[in-house]
């Protein structure tokens, strides 16, 4: 899964895909594969901002559709979008979804359990960050104390 | 240490091609994790899996791409033969259909593949035999007639799948040693890895911080 998550699209294929969104854009009517196509590859973009993009385009086409097979494979892409984006908790809203529509899809399980692992890790990396922060702030005020105890003495 | 992760000399990357439904994701299933997925739902996009096998005392790890077959996904699917070494192209021998669509694989692939990529073409569900819809020998023509190694296989028993990604990989390998595959090449989808250092730790670690020029 980490593979699938980490692989950037190339900037070649984004532009392109982009240029083709926009002309039909212009023209005043995007299709369905224009803008799954530019989505996929805006959610497997290096910068944030095209991956929030991807998701707003993939929810956009999600709203639109009642083919449950297209369903499934907006919601992925969106959990992915949000995997890349960190976003580990709404991810998984949307794996779950995955679910409902196809039980036992095991891409989105793999995709699922990885978000949870990248959550937890992350959470433990974050506690150790507050409680790295605790003990700093501990110290300060520890010395802190220590100056004014020091002080009357002079 | 012997099962140390750099524990490999080269990287292959393959690609999984063909009509949706064929068993591309079964085909990589039985040949990582030697077992048979029934059941299996049509693929998202695209998905991954390893295994390091040995060619020549050399051990290579395959990094193999199993694409969608799904119309829709082409788009996304195309970006991924870049850079492939290995090109496995599965069609159904119970559906005349995947079968009759392999000239537009073969275009893609060859279209987007370097010239020296190998392509393997596979027919898959060989156990089906009573449902058969095209012949070995049709296949076999086939395959000659566009260079193409072949070999009917079956992901539900396994029959011949070590074989199709062994014998490409075989044949990358020999492409290697006698210079018509060039490593250095961009896109040759093959990474050499130098000899397995004393202490796997350090391998991750630039070699010289010090020959920094800024």
């Amino acid at each position: 899964m980490e593979s699938i998550i980490q692989d950037n699209v190339d900037p070649i294929d984004l532009k392109n895909y982009e240029a083709l969104y926009n002309e039909q854009s212009r023209r005043g009517h995007v299709n369905e594969k224009t803008q799954f196509d530019y989505a996929l590859c805006l959610v497997r973009s290096r910068y944030i901002r095209d991956m929030e993009k991807g998701i707003a385009l993939l929810e956009d086409l999600l709203r639109n559709t009642k083919d449950e097979m297209s369903k499934r494979d907006y919601l992925f892409y969106i959990a992915v979008g949000f995997v890349r984006l960190k976003e580990y908790g709404r991810a998984i809203e949307y794996t779950e979804a995955i679910c409902k529509i196809e039980p036992g899809n095991r891409q989105a399980k793999q995709l699922e359990s990885y978000a949870k692992g990248k959550m937890n890790t992350d959470g433990l990396i974050g506690m150790a960050i507050v409680g790295g922060a605790v003990l700093a702030v501990g110290g300060i005020i520890g010395a802190t104390v220590a100056a004014f105890k020091k002080k009357p003495k002079k | 240490m012997a099962a140390g992760p750099y524990n490999y000399s080269y990287i292959f990357k393959y690609i999984i091609i063909g009509d949706m439904g064929v068993g591309k994701s079964c085909l990589l299933h039985q040949f990582t994790e030697k077992k048979f997925m029934a059941d299996c739902p049509h693929t998202i996009g695209v998905e991954f899996g390893t295994r390091i096998i040995e060619v020549a005392s050399q051990k290579i790890k395959l990094q193999i791409w199993d694409t969608a077959g799904q119309e829709r996904f082409r788009a996304v699917t195309r970006s991924y033969y870049r850079g492939a070494a290995g090109a496995l192209m599965v069609y159904d021998i119970t559906r005349r259909s995947t079968y009759n669509h392999l000239s537009s694989w073969l275009t893609d692939a060859r279209n987007l593949t370097n010239p020296n990529t190998v392509i393997f073409l596979i027919g898959n569900k060989c156990d089906l035999d009573a449902q058969r819809d095209v012949t070995y020998e049709e296949a076999k023509q086939f395959a000659e007639e566009n260079g193409l190694m072949f070999l009917e296989c079956s992901a539900k028993t396994g029959e011949n799948v070590e074989d199709a990604f062994l014998d490409t990989a075989k044949k990358i390998y020999q492409n290697i040693q006698d210079g018509s595959l060039d490593l250095n090449a961009a896109e040759s989808g093959v990474q050499h890895k130098p000899a397995t250092p004393r202490n796997p730790i350090n391998t991750d670690q630039p070699p010289n911080k010090e020959g920094c020029a800024c």
